[in-house]
């Protein structure tokens, strides 16, 4: 048997890839999680959909609604455009380039999940994903100048 | 001049979309295929403090504040006629008939002081508005309130429900807030139109099933009477999809 490209565009089979997790393995990372929910939408396994969200959003998830949208849809890519992972947290980004009533469409989200008992598990999304807030540091009138002339600051650039 | 009026059963207003209080569209979901409908009401609006204790407030990307009225509403294209309505223009339901046809043609969702404009018919409407028809409206005020007060009451008594569906959808379908902005933009306003189940989720209602079943049909019936009419493919694909979801949720155990 000839093993099948992977939905989630990852280059790998889908028995290597997402296949396990969608049958119930742990997944290694956030990132194959959030790969392994997408081919689910494309394989219409709404149900490992619904059982890889954290407890915090599992009744707020509309099944029937996600069961339409898997059908109606013509999905045709995934992009993970950044991944990032700190102990049990997780971040992605990714766009999903899909057809629905003709239309090209796509989705643009930064998701977060969370490891629970060595699973991972969808805790929010953002959609649309506004950058990362520019940090602003302060600098104190008597502190030395971040130009780094070693003057005050008010002496220096805050003059 | 005192506006006069009085209903002559043309029948004419049953027709098109039919806001109801959220008890009456559970009342009637066997009836009539269910929708809420978003309307925005812009803060220069003479009903916009109304709005807002009816609705939600909702600030847009453009950091101004609008108030949001979401309607459970009878889902209908604007010529098709109520599903209650009989061959001879009389209410099939009259003993049950919604609030919305009860307090017709006053408005709830304004103020009492300023529904005069409402007591002129529209274009194609036989009310009586001659010199024997009753006075219903004066100084400002409605001369029998029965009907208004009582969906008033009821509006004011399901707005906390309908903030906790308005947080969900902006939650989990933040692009929303992008047509709400649109919406607010356009001169003529407009409304946005979202689907029973993502209200029956929302508000985790324990009778979700029972009221899906009631409309997978009804859904369906529609999504085949607007199939070949091209300006009525909005309401098709509603139809069609909505069918689809409250088959889903009616199955489910």
């Amino acid at each position: 048997m000839t093993s099948s490209a992977c939905p989630c565009c990852s280059g790998l089979s889908f028995e290597t890839c997402c296949g396990p997790i969608l049958a119930g393995a742990p997944s290694a990372t956030a990132e194959a999680l959030m790969r392994s929910r997408y081919t689910a939408f494309v394989r219409h396994d709404l149900d490992h959909v619904e059982r890889t969200h954290a407890p915090e959003i599992r009744d707020d998830f509309n099944r029937a609604e996600a069961e339409r949208v898997a059908d109606e849809c013509d999905w045709q890519r995934l992009d993970v455009l950044r991944a990032t992972e700190e102990g049990d947290e997780g971040t992605v980004e990714f766009l999903i380039h899909f057809r629905r009533d003709g239309q090209d469409m796509r989705h643009h989200e930064r998701a977060s999940f969370r490891r629970v008992d060595g699973q991972w598990l969808y805790s929010a999304g953002e959609v649309n994903p506004k950058g990362e807030p520019r940090r602003v540091v302060k600098v104190g009138r008597n502190e030395p100048c971040p130009c780094g002339s070693g003057k005050k600051f008010k002496a220096c650039c805050g003059r | 001049m005192e506006p006069r009026f009085a209903c002559t059963a043309c029948g004419k207003c049953c027709h098109g979309l039919l806001p109801l209080t959220l008890t009456d569209a559970v009342a009637h979901a066997v009836r009539f295929p269910l929708a809420l409908v978003w309307t925005v009401v812009r803060s220069n609006a003479k009903s916009y403090d109304l709005a807002t204790r009816l609705g939600t407030s909702v600030r847009l990307p453009n950091r101004k504040t609008v108030a949001v009225l979401i309607q459970p509403t009878a889902y209908l294209p604007n010529h098709f006629p109520c599903p209650a309505l009989q061959p001879d223009n009389l209410c099939g339901i009259h003993a049950d008939k919604p609030s919305r046809c009860r307090t017709m043609p006053f408005y709830p969702y304004r103020e009492e002081k300023d529904q005069a404009d409402l007591l002129v018919p529209r274009k194609g409407w036989e009310c009586d508005v001659s010199a024997e028809a009753p006075v219903v409206y004066r100084n400002h005020a409605i001369l029998d309130r029965k009907d208004f007060d009582r969906e008033r009451a009821e509006l004011l008594e399901q707005a906390p429900v309908m903030r906790t569906y308005a947080d969900y959808v902006l939650k989990y379908m933040p692009w929303i807030v992008n047509d709400l902005a649109k919406m607010a933009a356009a001169p003529a306003g407009g409304k946005l139109v979202t689907s029973l189940s993502s209200f029956l989720t929302a508000t985790r209602r324990t009778d979700a099933r029972e009221l899906a079943a009631a409309q997978a049909p009804l859904m369906q019936a529609m999504a085949e009477r607007t199939r070949t009419d091209p300006a009525l493919a909005d309401f098709h694909r509603n139809y069609a999809g909505w069918a689809k979801e409250m088959e889903r949720l009616a199955q489910r155990g």
